[in-house]
């Protein structure tokens, strides 16, 4: 199966229903263009070693100027050829565009860098991580909270951007019994939007229906909160803007943050203590930093970190030397 | 005017006739006869200096990004650094060097020669192209001294709109360039219609013509849409006027149609002029007409039209209307037939060709194979289902580098190769010519085919930091990029040295027969010694290779007595 559908090994593993589609089709275009390629390549090497010039006065071969029934075919053919792989990719989008009735909705929010994703039946953000289930259909309500970015997980073949103030759907299915429960699949972030852009990944957890009924994305959480706390800062985007080395990101380093004395861009000054930390985050344009008049954060809202979530990374910060 | 006719002795110049002028080069000096000149061959000459600067730049900014994606981290900027370094080389390489490169050095250069004409039609609107051009590259310096820019050359919005960095002054910058681009197209539009040599009808105008009219036609008509798109960009930075940007009710996505109704005509104000040299270059080197000469005439103007209505397949994930996709996918695939149409029509003029394996050959050859490669991946793209795969990938990547620089690029340096000799009258090592196009070639597979892989795997672009199993292919693709580098010092080093003590060039270097190679070497300040007249057929090679000076240009009662005994109108 894996090998009819990629045989050159170009493409991921293909864990998502679109791919019985779609990879057969980038294999029909790429042994086509393979052929094309190789037939031109091959009546070009040919003529410049049949007809090279050998003395300085050597007259052309032949002075054909045109052909018509050969231009004909020659235009004919690849009309024929791009309008099957037209219809063929058609057909292919259709389905990627139009989720099924049954499929479970996911929402997810976007912002500079961290994905937020609302599990089904949940109201609160995991970041960075995903548990779909194998054989069901999956619909993802995504909206952005800052610019444009772009959900892309390669092993599903698909992708759609996130644009701000519309919401975007995009839909798939993992096949189930094929072995892919258990595996985890990239997430990437396909429009570029920023410093960080590159480091907007996630990771998408394929399941078993049971072991989804459990819930998973629920787990996994360390019961100290100074561990919950760096798990926050580590997954829900803070690490892209905030180093704890005193090296300088988009926004001020966490270094010896907890108590930190300093002043505001508009001359007041700012310490850092349990309200300090919470503005920043729930309003972060409030009180910037000095020299940092540039640098624009997204706020984070009860879903994406609820209070008891800034509780723990207060906790964390104050171990931060 | 200085008219100091220099006597050349024929016994030691080596065969060379005696000119009845100087050549352009000598007939005035001094800094102002240059930067004042209304000449199209001096005006074509400094832009050629200018863009290939720009192309230096582009492409050491380029070999930056090169060299910082060797490891998985990133090997030498932070993120924002490298996000800067990527964006101005697709400035540099897109509005300064490769929307310019062709039309206004080579286009400027050898168009009127062609067309049998003294000069362009409007001189003073060509030395104002000009100057916009140098005015639009100091103000997109400027913004790299004011802040820099960190947008990638596209300006997305709302990102362009919330950036702290000099994205204004850049757009302001991208306004001037075209206007430059548009004062250009419209003096050859004018130039093309009104100035063709007598006996030079429509399908006697050599393909070059044509692509480089195709061309204008697009630049005057496209471009006044990304001066509208950059200003309004610049009226929501400064007034949050409410157009692009969510937060004032904008639509983000407007933009895209907005840049891309340029852009992808843009695409075409690229690679159509490049088309236009390789015609000209394979049918010179092979000593054969054109096959399909009407056919490749029509396709470049097809291919004009179709680029008005495909703007939409740089937005297949953008959420755009799924109807529309399909119109947009439809006509995408349309502009395949035109270019395969146009491959196989040069490769059928090499066929029972006399080809000879010259420098500006092999370029021309090298834009044959990494053009069919650009084609034809440009299908994977136009595809819907695949493309939603492909789309921001390093497949896309590769793709429209096969097309700009492994195509326009190799087109303009092919044809820098062909008419060096009519331009400067001397002539490079052609031995170092050879090996650095085949370093090229293999420089750009090296670079590109791997980005192909690793956008089907689903690389994103525009990343400064990459997973690891990404790593071997970038590594490939960096040494792909030193093997470009090395080709390019190499080109650019015997070109200098060609012009310090290369050899004189021949009258007629490769046996041309279009009008261009109807001047003296290097022409004079007005070309041609006396009016020419196009008698015969366009690509004649078998009734005589024109050699200035034993095939003069016929007198009038010569050009009566033809038109009698011929049955045509001058």
């Amino acid at each position: 199966m894996l090998a009819i559908q990629d045989p050159f090994g170009q493409l991921p593993v293909p864990a998502s229903t679109f791919a019985a589609d779609i990879d057969p089709l980038y294999t029909f275009l790429f042994a086509t263009s393979l052929f094309f390629f190789g037939l031109i390549l091959a009546i070009l090497l040919y003529s410049i070693v049949r007809y090279r010039r050998k003395h300085a006065d050597q007259p052309a071969a032949n002075n054909t100027t045109h052909n018509t029934a050969l231009e004909v075919v020659w235009t004919l053919i690849p009309t024929v050829i791009v309008m099957v792989v037209f219809a063929w990719g058609l057909v292919g989008n259709m389905d990627q565009q139009v989720a099924p009735k049954d499929a479970i909705g996911y929402t997810v929010r976007a912002k500079k860098w961290a994905w937020g994703i609302i599990h089904p039946g949940d109201a609160k953000q995991t970041p960075a991580e995903m548990w779909v289930p194998e054989g069901k259909p999956v619909r993802v309500t995504m909206t952005s909270e800052d610019v444009l970015h772009s959900f892309y997980v390669p092993a599903f073949r698909q992708k759609r951007d996130v644009v701000p103030g519309v919401r975007q759907i995009l839909w798939f299915e993992v096949p189930e019994g094929q072995g892919f429960a258990g595996q985890d699949f990239h997430l990437f972030c396909a429009e570029y939007c920023g410093d960080q852009h590159s480091k907007m990944a996630g990771t998408v957890h394929v399941v078993n229906q049971e072991e989804f009924a459990n819930e998973p994305w629920k787990g996994g959480l360390p019961d100290d909160p100074v561990a919950r706390g760096e798990y926050w800062y580590t997954k829900a985007g803070c690490l892209a803007c905030h180093s704890l080395d005193g090296s300088r990101r988009v926004g001020p380093s966490y270094q010896g943050i907890w108590g930190r004395e300093g002043k505001l861009v508009d001359g007041s000054s700012y310490t850092v203590d349990a309200e300090y930390v919470h503005e920043s985050i729930r309003k972060p344009q409030a009180k910037i930093v000095e020299g940092y008049d540039t640098a624009v954060m997204t706020a984070y809202d009860e879903t994406a970190l609820s209070d008891e979530d800034i509780a723990d990374i207060i906790e964390w910060m104050k171990t931060l030397k | 005017m200085t008219t100091n006719i220099p006597t050349v002795d024929p016994a030691t110049s080596g065969g060379v006739e005696l000119r009845k002028e100087p050549s352009y080069l000598r007939v005035s000096s001094g800094l102002w006869s240059w930067l004042g000149t209304l000449d199209h061959k001096r005006i074509g000459l400094m832009y050629l200096v200018g863009v290939t600067a720009a192309f230096l730049v582009g492409g050491a900014l380029a070999f930056l990004v090169r060299l910082h994606l060797w490891t998985p981290d990133g090997a030498l900027f932070e993120p924002a650094t490298y996000n800067q370094v990527f964006t101005l080389h697709g400035v540099f390489m897109v509005f300064i060097f490769i929307i310019p490169a062709i039309p206004a050095s080579l286009g400027n250069f050898v168009l009127p020669l062609m067309l049998g004409a003294p000069d362009v039609a409007l001189p003073r609107l060509n030395l104002a192209s000009f100057y916009l051009w140098c005015t639009g590259t100091i103000l997109a310096i400027y913004s790299i001294i004011n802040g820099a820019v960190d947008t990638g050359w596209t300006f997305y919005t709302p990102y362009s709109l919330e950036t702290g960095t000099a994205v204004v002054s850049m757009g302001l910058g991208v306004f001037v360039l075209g206007f430059s681009s548009i004062f250009t197209g419209l003096n050859f539009i004018v130039t093309i219609h009104k100035m063709r040599a007598r006996g030079q009808t429509w399908f006697k105008m050599p393909l070059f013509c044509w692509a480089i009219y195709a061309t204008s036609v697009l630049q005057v008509l496209a471009t006044p849409v990304l001066g509208v798109t950059v200003l309004l960009l610049a009226f929501e930075h400064i007034y949050n006027i409410g157009i692009f940007d969510p937060q004032y009710g904008g639509d983000p996505v407007l933009f895209q149609h907005f840049f891309w109704f340029y852009s992808h005509p843009a695409v075409y104000i690229m690679i159509l002029p490049g088309m236009g040299v390789i015609s000209e270059v394979i049918s010179v080197h092979s000593r054969k007409p054109l096959f399909g000469y009407k056919l490749i005439a029509f396709s470049s103007i097809s291919i004009a039209v179709i680029s008005f209505l495909v703007w939409g397949h740089h937005m297949f994930t953008s959420g755009q209307s799924e109807f529309v996709m399909v119109a947009f996918s439809f006509l995408t695939m349309f502009v395949a037939i035109p270019t395969a149409i146009k491959v196989f029509s040069w490769v059928a003029t090499i066929w029972g060709g006399s080809v000879a394996l010259s420098a500006p050959m092999l370029y021309a050859i090298a834009f044959l194979i990494i053009f069919t490669i650009g084609g034809l991946t440009g299908v994977f793209l136009g595809t819907l289902s695949v493309d939603i795969h492909l789309h921001d990938t390093y497949f896309v990547v590769a793709h429209f580098h096969a097309v700009m620089m492994g195509s326009t690029a190799l087109a303009f340096f092919a044809g820098v190769h062909h008419w060096w000799p009519k331009m400067f009258g001397v002539m490079y090592n052609e031995t170092l010519a050879k090996i650095s196009a085949v370093l090229i070639l293999v420089g750009f597979n090296v670079t590109f085919l791997p980005q192909f892989e690793m956008g089907s795997l689903g690389m994103p672009r525009r990343y400064a930091t990459y997973v690891e199993e990404f790593q071997i292919y970038h590594q490939i693709s960096t040494v792909g990029a030193a093997i470009l580098g090395i080709g390019f010092a190499l080109m650019v080093g015997y070109m200098l040295a060609s012009l310090a003590g290369g050899r004189r060039a021949k009258a007629n270097e490769w046996g041309g027969v279009t009008l261009d190679w109807h001047t003296p070497t290097p022409p004079n300040l007005y070309n041609f010694d006396e009016e020419p007249v196009m008698t015969g057929d366009l690509y004649d090679y078998t009734s005589g290779i024109p050699d200035y000076g034993k095939d003069a240009p016929m007198d009038k009662d010569e050009l009566a007595e033809r038109q009698a005994a011929e049955g045509w109108n001058a």
